[in-house]
């Protein structure tokens, strides 16, 4: 996203642009797709912690361990890493602009990557390899 | 960039209180927002009373009696006044609607009345709407062809015409977008619910042949995206039209092109 001149000629003008548009509908369809997803497996996680309240660290890695479980829990990580991605882009708009803009997307891409293949994979070690 | 108070020469002052008609026995207090360029003094609220024994109902007809019988200088747009034109829309007892139909038996106690909100003022209940009416000329507000003009005129079925109610009405008065806090902060990009409401409007006229074009003119992340239903728009709107569910169509179009 650009930095640019707005004049009530550019506003007027039908074909002014002030973000990537041919990305815009995609982004919307990314965060109501993720959002919806994150309610069902929310659910599941609300069973897993239930289930674990009290449990000590052998019972979490058996339960978390379980693929039926486990592989969701993944699952849900990485598609909470897309939804804050989808998330944090919104608020960065409203709020910043050029570079600045460019950078703070950067690292928050970074951050959604790190910890959702982070978490993702710690989960898969539980349900693969114990 | 963020600010989070006005600034000092935006601030809102206590002004002049004006002096109560004699003889008058049923009395309205008007609580009055003014704001002249000129001075350079800050805005203020100057209080007044109307006489209600020598007034019509409406706030419109309380504005006019002051304008004509206690201060000239008070300065407001005003024209039809029946709901018409979208003239005299300013926030009244803290809600955008039009000062014609809004009755001032509507409200309790005092009748607080303000320009709409975030645009910039001319003068006293006078918004500086040409942002706005750039925006409504950016979504090309009138049916384009691509076929050669029939020799009469363009024929629309009575089902297809049916479409447009709930969406002609729209007098551009901008009550929905300036509730918008979306429209507040993003004002010169979003376009805003009044504006997506008349590019739906000729979005789906089955008349029109660019719907392609027009869809493509509207992706855009600040132009429509803005929009995080709020619904304020839909609250605020005082011919009763609903431009959420206009935006959430325009939506719903984006998204089933895309996936065609």
């Amino acid at each position: 996203m650009r930095e640019q001149l707005i004049t009530k000629d550019t506003i007027a003008d039908p074909r002014t642009r002030y973000g990537a548009a041919k990305a815009s509908t995609r982004h919307f369809m990314t965060q109501r797709v993720t959002g919806a997803i994150n309610i069902v497996f929310l659910l599941l996680l609300l069973f897993v912690v239930v289930r674990l309240a009290g449990a000590d660290r052998a019972g979490a890695v058996a339960l978390i361990g379980t693929p039926w479980i486990g592989l969701p829990l993944a699952l849900l990580i990485v598609n909470v890493a897309i939804h804050i991605r989808n998330g944090m882009r919104d608020v960065l708009e409203d709020y910043f602009a050029g570079s600045t803009y460019t950078l703070l997307m950067t690292l928050t891409t970074l951050f959604s990557v790190v910890v959702g293949a982070l978490g993702a994979l710690c989960v898969l070690k539980l349900v693969f390899w114990g | 960039m963020v600010e989070l108070r006005l600034p000092k020469n935006s601030q809102i002052r206590t002004g002049k209180t004006w002096p109560k008609p004699a003889g008058a026995t049923r009395l309205r207090e008007f609580k009055i927002y003014r704001y002249d360029p000129d001075t350079g003094d800050n805005p203020r609220t100057d209080t007044y009373f109307v006489d209600l024994d020598d007034c019509g109902p409406m706030v419109l007809d309380g504005l006019l009696w002051i304008k004509n019988k206690v201060d000239p200088t008070l300065t407001l747009r005003r024209s039809c006044r029946e709901g018409i034109c979208g003239s005299c829309s300013m926030n009244i007892d803290g809600l955008n609607t039009l000062a014609c139909t809004k009755g001032m038996s509507e409200i309790s106690g005092t009748i607080a009345i303000y320009p709409l909100p975030h645009m910039p003022v001319i003068k006293d209940l006078v918004p500086d709407l040409s942002t706005f009416y750039a925006q409504h000329r950016s979504v090309e507000p009138w049916l384009k062809t691509t076929d050669a003009a029939p020799d009469k005129e363009w024929l629309q079925s009575r089902a297809d015409r049916e479409k447009l109610d709930g969406l002609y009405e729209c007098i551009l008065c901008a009550c929905c977008s300036t509730s918008c806090p979306s429209y507040w902060w993003n004002g010169e990009k979003y376009l805003g619910p009044a504006v997506l409401l008349q590019a739906y409007r000729w979005l789906i006229d089955s008349r029109d042949q660019t719907t392609s074009e027009r869809l493509d003119n509207l992706e855009d992340p600040f132009k429509l995206y803005r929009c995080h239903t709020i619904m304020n728009c839909s609250k605020a709107c005082p011919k009763g039209l609903n431009p959420a569910k206009a935006i959430a169509e325009i939506k719903k179009m984006m998204i089933e092109r895309k996936a065609a």
